[in-house]
Formats: structure tokens, sequence, C-alpha cells
């Protein structure tokens, strides 16, 4: 370890965002902290703008009541005011935690109790919906402050407020807000998380300042990149995640991070286009989603083309498998990238990709191996939201192998327990969790390591995952398999979006599929199958009999007892934003909910009662 | 309208400034320099002939894109276009030879009898549409040329005016190349204009007009105005390249300002490819050098000096053909052919865009 990097961890320890947001205003005023775009034009925002906007929200809130300890809860889609409200109320000695755009009015309900915040931002009139059919019930909401007011002139509340009317009628600077700033116990907490949970009810994990930074700068260590210059990144992960807070609010303060807001949400495709970020966080499901569209695309092409495209991924395959053995580039990639891989990621905005770094759950290798075949450095890396925001390890890349996460960044350390299960040991873990000493208790051993609950091995000295501990299958035949091992298999097919595998205390694996819609329906329409929408193609034998070889095709990989015997196609698709639907806002599907909810489909795979009044049929015709 | 995303990805716009760049990518500016160093250097290697037809195909863009925007773009159809070439020419030519005014009044002039021509005649529009307004268009072209006529006849220039090489501080315009290089400046500016005006309140005013008129009515686009607007323009611009003519020329006559030049014109306009700036100037170019190409051939045919005397009739045959042709093959005209071409290469490896943006 070198002794500046320490030097580095123990200073961040001891400082607050909001108070490194002044230094950084002192000391590089002009400096792009970031760009917003708004109406068509990417607006260059400089660190002075940046901690002048954070002081202006800072004394609004003031003037609304917030003291230190209060809790400010932000719902909404990424945008530049979500962070400067954050820091704003950060830097009044108030806990602020986002809630997912898309969680649902009981999930609201739940997190606006259990922090008991007595403000809620809301990013616009969507969220204003959602928290005025629960204000009533909710005793500790004192104000709700709107970010966007466009659709709000029929709102007579008088707990609304207009984030621009607060702000303008501040006067507010960076002086103002160096002079709160310094009050700041940057043991105090800062923010809380609350985490997802494929199981039960999400539970807050409370960050405290200084070890968030801490924690953080972890990252900055692991992949020094960052701060060698100046890098773009495209911030469309919800905040309210860790490693989306990472992203566009910490990241940027301690190395050289540009993070990109786009317009919209939704025009995320557009945003990155232009942009042409230089390194990309993501999570999983994303680069499924781009791969899967580029190899619609070239399904799609003239023959020509598609010609171009096999042939170079041919030797960009031999060329991705010489490179994790340690062997340089020949002149036949390079004229395959250029000829080829270039166009398809121009059109992407992922040529000028120089790492791309997935997390918050494990990348199918299948995936990573496209991408870095395509070559984009795509590497993995795990954290959990307990780790405060820095990383349990990461792939250090260039292009290393998939299959495993990688190293463990310098100074934290990292053992296995005896059952197999990831333990995490560094000053600058979580705080606990709200409300919550019973679950603290448990997520750590007697000797202080943070308990994960993942399994994982090491291989070569780097830590592979293997499953969450709680979702090991013991089959009947006394296998214990890993249901994650099998469904990433699996999700090699690009036709299927989410596979679920079943078979605790069964005779064999059985699973239950949500087909990819976009592929599906590509398939279906180069296939001549007819279809009226995604239950009608989801019932259609000819796609039944596509996935079933598709299946079989993947059950290849898999060793005899892991391979899938049996599977039913979901009617509907999972959308994370209905009530009680198995699956998290970030697709994490909930394994005993999809049980609940459709168990007569898997008890169904089972049951073979059906063939045995066949075999007598057929026995007594 | 916004405007579209640019072709490769890594160019964000971060000012309006940058929006109204005509190039941003690095792939579109490398080509501009190319394609201008390759104009610049032409009249110095091609031969006079040659540097002839490039003169003839700039001084024709002037016109075909001021009928491009009159009828490809705001949608009023228009056969006057002869005329009010002629009338440009025409005021040139007089104004240099009974008051022996210089080059940069004489043109200016051209350009406010476009305007008040194209005013005058524009009236129509707001009653009439379509093939009705095309003939009340006709009654332009004939009075210009009975006037022209009238004037050659009373003058005593029966055989046509004589107008002397144009003076631009101090240097006469003679050489082949200068011209070349004026009426490539010209051509130049005609379509910075063009594109400006497009990408402008006016351009989307037209284009909602040609679309629907009602509509854009409707939208708050004040018809009567806008319509003038066009043909005032269209007009002006339209003399301005008649007196470019009677200056590059040395010499007006009322016979070169026949019905046919005005069929040439709307030709190109067809063949380009309707609404399109970039199809105008493809028009004006195959309009201008396909006499040229049938005469090349027919000469290359065994027997070609037996032939040498059907030369003007096969034109007009191969000419009407080609029309046809490409009226009912390609109706979106070369600039379609063009675009097919470039979406190629652009959408390479794919057939179309199935990632990330629209544009």
């Amino acid at each position: 370890m070198t002794g500046t990097t320490t030097g580095r961890y123990e200073e961040l320890r001891r400082n607050t965002a909001p108070s490194l947001l002044c230094e950084l205003a002192r000391t590089s005023p002009d400096d792009t902290a970031y760009r917003s775009k708004s109406l068509g034009i990417y607006r260059e925002r400089r660190w002075k703008d940046y901690a002048e906007a954070v002081a202006r929200v800072a004394a609004a809130f003031e003037r609304l009541g917030v003291v230190a300890g209060d809790r400010v809860a932000i719902m909404g889609d990424p945008c530049e005011e979500w962070m400067i409200c954050d820091l704003g109320a950060q830097s009044l000695g108030a806990i602020t935690y986002g809630i997912y755009p898309t969680a649902s009015l009981d999930e609201v309900e739940y997190q606006m109790r259990d922090g008991g915040a007595s403000v809620f931002v809301a990013e616009d009139q969507e969220y204003v919906d959602k928290i005025l059919a629960l204000a009533d019930r909710l005793e500790k909401l004192r104000d709700i402050v709107v970010i966007d007011a466009t659709a709000l002139f029929a709102y007579d509340d008088p707990r609304l407020k207009v984030y621009g009317d607060l702000v303008a009628a501040e006067t507010a600077g960076q002086d103002w807000l160096e002079q709160k700033t310094t009050k700041l116990d940057p043991a105090a907490p800062a923010f809380i998380v609350y985490t997802s949970g494929t199981t039960g009810a999400p539970k807050g994990a409370v960050v405290s300042h200084g070890k968030h930074l801490a924690a953080t700068y972890n990252i900055v260590v692991h992949y020094p990149m960052l701060t060698e210059r100046e890098q773009r990144a495209v911030v469309f992960l919800p905040l309210c995640h860790v490693l989306g807070r990472d992203i566009a609010v910490t990241l940027p303060m301690i190395s050289r991070l540009v993070p990109h807001f786009g317009e919209d949400i939704e025009d995320i495709g557009t945003t990155i286009f232009e942009v042409a970020p230089t390194i990309l966080f993501t999570v999983p499901r994303y680069l499924q989603k781009w791969a899967s569209q580029i190899l619609i695309g070239i399904s799609n092409t003239t023959g020509l083309k598609r010609g171009a495209y096999d042939l170079a991924l041919r030797i960009a395959r031999k060329r991705a498998e010489a490179r994790w053995n340690g062997e340089l580039a020949g002149p036949a990639f390079s004229a395959a990238w250029a000829a080829v891989f270039r166009p398809i990621l121009n059109k992407l905005g992922f040529d000028k990709l120089e790492l791309v770094i997935s997390g918050g759950a494990p990348l199918p290798t299948e995936t990573a191996t496209l991408w870095q075949i395509y070559g984009v450095n795509v590497v993995e890396m795990y954290g959990q939201t307990e780790t405060a925001g820095g990383i349990v390890a990461g792939q250090p890349g260039p292009f290393s192998r998939p299959g495993t996460v990688g190293t463990v960044p310098e100074s934290w350390e990292v053992r296995l327990a005896e059952d197999g299960e990831i333990q995490v040991n560094s000053p600058d873990l979580f705080d606990g969790y709200w409300n919550n000493p019973d679950a603290t208790a448990r997520s750590f051993t007697e000797d202080c390591w943070l308990r994960t609950g993942d399994i994982g091995e090491w291989v070569d000295g780097s830590l592979r995952l293997i499953d969450r501990a709680r979702d090991f299958i013991v089959t009947s035949g006394g296998k214990t398999i890993s249901p994650a091992y099998v469904e990433n298999a699996l999700r090699a097919s690009p036709y299927l979006s989410e596979v679920v595998v079943f078979g605790h205390g069964r005779k064999y694996l059985t699973a239950l599929i949500e087909v990819d819609y976009g592929m599906a329906a590509d398939w279906a329409r180069a296939n001549d199958v007819g279809y009226s929408g995604f239950t009608n193609l989801a019932e259609n034998p000819a796609l039944r009999q596509m996935i079933r070889d598709e299946i079989a095709r993947c059950n290849e990989a898999l060793a005899r007892v892991e391979q899938i015997k049996d599977f039913r196609i979901l009617h509907k698709e999972l959308d994370p934003e209905e009530e009680g639907e198995p699956v998290t806002p970030t697709r994490k599907v909930k394994r005993n909910l999809m049980y609940e909810k459709f168990g007569h489909l898997v008890d169904e795979m089972y049951d073979d009662r059906e063939d045995r009044m066949v075999a007598a049929a057929v026995g007594s015709g | 309208m916004s405007k579209p995303l640019p072709a490769a990805s890594g160019h964000f716009r971060r000012s309006y400034a940058d929006e109204f760049r005509l190039i941003e990518t690095r792939f579109a500016r490398i080509w501009a320099t190319v394609f201008t160093l390759c104009l610049l250097a032409f009249p110095f290697l091609a031969s006079p002939f040659y540097v002839d037809l490039a003169t003839q195909v700039f001084l024709t863009s002037i016109g075909a894109l001021a009928l491009m925007l009159l009828t490809g773009i705001a949608g009023q159809i228009s056969l006057g276009h002869a005329g009010l070439i002629a009338a440009g020419a025409f005021t040139a030519g007089i104004l240099f030879k009974e008051f022996s005014l210089p080059f940069w009044v004489t043109v200016p002039a051209a350009a406010v009898t476009g305007a008040l021509l194209g005013l005058i005649f524009g009236l129509p529009s707001l009653r009439l549409r379509g093939l009705y307004l095309a003939v009340s268009t006709f009654a332009l072209h004939f009075v210009v040329v009975y006037l022209g006529g009238e004037y050659e006849t009373r003058r005593g220039f029966s055989t046509g005016i004589l107008v002397d090489p144009p003076k631009i501080f101090g240097w006469e315009i003679y050489a082949p190349r200068t011209w070349y290089l004026v009426l490539l400046a010209a051509a130049g500016i005609a379509l910075l204009v063009c594109i400006n005006l497009m990408r402008a309140r006016s351009g989307r005013a037209w284009r909602a007009i040609h679309s629907n008129e009602t509509v854009a009515e409707a939208l708050g686009i004040g018809i009567a105005r806008y319509k003038l607007l066009a043909f005032v323009i269209s007009s002006s611009m339209t003399a301005v390249a008649g007196a470019l003519f009677a200056y590059y020329r040395g010499f007006v006559s009322i016979e070169a300002f026949s019905m046919y030049l005005t069929i040439q014109y709307v030709a190109m306009i067809i063949i380009g490819g309707m609404g399109s700036l970039l199809g105008a100037i493809l028009g004006a170019t195959f309009v201008t050098l396909f006499p040229y190409l049938i005469e090349g051939l027919m000469s290359a045919l065994p027997g070609a000096d037996r032939l040498a005397g059907s030369v003007f009739a096969v034109n007009y045959a191969a000419f009407g053909i080609v029309m046809i042709l490409f009226l009912v093959f390609e109706p979106q005209g070369l600039v379609g052919i063009w675009r097919r071409l470039r979406d190629y290469f652009q959408l390479w490896p794919f057939r179309y865009r199935p990632v990330g943006t629209k544009s």
C-alpha cells in the first residue's frame, strides 16, 4: 500500500461531501463539475455554480425548518436538482434518502414511515400525485418540494413548494455554505439507502459522511484511470442506489469523472450516443439489452453486411481468447474492429469507451464475453449497499476473463467463512440499518466483519461469486446446485430475458421463463408466426419449440444434474412498477415471491399424474 | 423542428451556437475540405471546355435553388422561370446599355426587378392553386418576353444587347477561370442563403404550407405573407442569376429565354429530387451536362457524321424519356439515390437503425 493512498483514505474519512464541494469550488472554481442537458443543450456546470446552487437549496431547506438529524426523502429520475437537493440537505446535517422512481404506493408509504422524512422532494407531478395520496397519513411530513412544476397548475395543497421559487428567494453563497459545512460531523449519518431486498421488507442502510467518501475512494484506487484524465460518464442509474450516487455525486469529487445528465431518462440511448462516454457504470440488464438490440439488427441486415459481421466476429472471438492469455492484438482484429465493430459501437455511442464496469447483479459470462469480442473493456465489480459505496472486489481489467468479480481493492480485507460466505473488513462500512438493530447485529460477525450473505470462492487470487447463501437448491437426489449459475447459463440465449430455476427437494430442475419480447417478436416476424401481443406470443407453440431448442443448447454447457428438464413461459412481462410483482426495481427476481405467484406452474412441471393417466389409457386401449 | 442528431457519436452541443454549425463530425469536416479543395483546383487542372461546363452548372444551380424554394419547398408551382431569368438579364443589359451603370448597381437592380415581379405574379397564388396557378405564372413569361422583344426592335438591337465584362474593384472579369471562381462563390452564397432560409422560421412555414395550407393557417402561419415571401425571394434570386448570365455570356437576346428553358428548370428540380436543396444542385448538374453527354455518346457511335444533323432531335427525345423514367422509377430523384447510397454506408453493418437513437 502506498503512503499517499492511505493518507487520502484517512483524509476523506475526516471529510464530508458538502465540504469537499466547497473545497473544489474554492480550488478549481471554473472546472466542469458536470453537464446537464436542458432544452437540447448540454449546460456546463462549474464547481462554483454547483456550490452556489447547493448553498441556495440548503438555505431554502433551513427556512423550511430542516435541522441536523432530520430526514429528507427524494423521489425521481436522475437529474441535477436531485443531487443538489441531496447535498443541500446534507449540508445542514440532515439525512437524505432516495426512493426508487418506480416504487409502488405501498413501498413509498413504507419508506416514508420508516425513514420519517419531514421534507419530500418530488421530481415532477407524477411523484407529487404519489405522495399526496399518502400525505395525510404521514404525520412527520411537513413540506413537499417539487422540482419540475410544469403540470402543477391545478394543485393547491399548502404543503407544495416549487423548487425554483424557493431557490430564487435565497441569496446564500459559497461562504455561507462553507460556514455550514465546517460544523458537520464526518462520523454522523449522511444518507440512508434502502436495499431493494430480494427477501422481506426493504432495510435502510445508514451511511455516514466520511466513511462513504473513504469507501468510494477504493473504486478510485482500484481503477486509477479515473484520476489520470477527464472521463465522461452518463448518469442513468437511479441516484437512490448507492452505485448511482457514487457516479453522480461522490466520484466526481474524488476523481476526474464528469457526469452527464440527459434530458430525460427515456432518452438514455440518445444521451449515450451524444456524449460518447469514456467510462460507463451499469447494471448487467442494460448490457444485455443493448447486446440483444445489436444482435437483432445484425440478424435483420442484408447478406453482405451479415457476412462481414460474421467474419469479423470469428476473428475477434479468437482475439478475445488470446487476450485473456495475455497475447497482443494482431492487424486482423484491428481491421475487423475498424470495419465492423467500430461502426456498431458508434451507433450506440460506445466507441470511445475505455472501461465499462458492471455491478449490482451478476453479469452473465456470455454477455461480458460478447462485449469483449466487440472490443469493449467490460469488467465486473462486486459491492453491496452495506459497503457504503465502495466495492468488495473488482476485475482490474483491461479485458479480464469473465467469470470472476476480480481482486480486492487496496487496504480492504475479504475472507471466506467455513460455509463459503464472503466476509469483508474495512473501517469504512455502513453504520447499521435504520430502526433495525437486530438486522444490524445479524449482518456482522463477532469480530466485526461484514457478512455479505453471498457464497464465493477464490480462483487464482480472484473472487468468484457462487450464489446467495439462502438460494442454494438441494435436489431430492442430494445435489447442491447454485440456481444463479444455471440461470446465467440459460440467459446466454438472447430470447430469454429472465430465468428462475426451481428444484429444491425435487428430482430435477425446472425453470420459469420470461421471454424477451423484442427478440421474440423479431423472431416471430422473421418466421411468419402470427401474434397479437405478449401473452399470445408466449402461448404460441412454435415459440415454445424454439425456446425448447434454445434451452437444449444452453443445457449442453451444464452438468447433468444442473440441466433444465422442463420449463414454463410466463404469460406476462414482469413489471417492477406493479404492486406485489416478484421483481425489484433493479430487476432482481424475488425467488420466494416468484414461487408464491407462479407456484402452480412450477408444480405442474413436477406433476406426473397426467403421464400416468395417458400411460394407463394407452395400456388399456 | 429540432435539428437531427449528428451522424457520429460524441458530438454533444454545449450551446445554441453549436446547433447552427453546418459541419459537426470529423468525417464531414474532412470530406467538406477535400471537396472544396477539388472545386478550387478544378479550373487550374481541367481544359477550358470543362471549366465552361462547370461554370454553367454553377449558374443554373442558382436558378434551380430559387425554383426549388418556391416549388419544391413552398409547393407553389411556377412556369414563369425563364421569364424571370430574362427579366434579370434584360434589367442588367438595359441599365448597362442605356445608363452605363456598373456591375454592382445592375445586379442589385435585377434583384429588385425580380422581387417586384415576384410580388405581382405571386398575388394570384393567394387564390389559385396547382394547375391554375401554373397557368397564371405563364403570363409572366409572355409579358417579359414581349417587353424584351419590343425593346430590342425599337432600340435597334434586334440581334441582342452586347454587355461588356464587369469590373469588380478594378478587376475585369473575363477569363474563364475568373468566371468559374466568381460563379462558384455566387452559387455558394445562394446555397448558404437557402440553407439558412430553410432552417429559419420561413423554411418551416413554407414546408407547412406545402403540406397543408389549412393546417398551416391553424398553426398561426400567415399564409399570404409566406407565399408572397417565397415568390419574392425566389424571383429575386432567379433575376440575379439572369443578370449574371447576361454578364457571363456578354450578350442578351430574347431568343435565349424560350419556354424550353422553363421546362428545363422544372426538370432540374424533379430529376434532382423535390424538396431538397442538394436535389436542386444535382438536378442542375444533370440537366446542364445531359446534352453534352448525348452528343458525346452519339459521336462515339459508328457513322457519327451522318447522325450529326439529328443531334438536337435525339437530345430532346432523350431528355423526355429520362424525365419519364425518373418520374416512374425514382420519384425522389437523384437525391433519393444519394440518400440510399449514404444510408447503406452510414447504417453499416445494420440495415436500419436498431439501437440507441432515432435520427
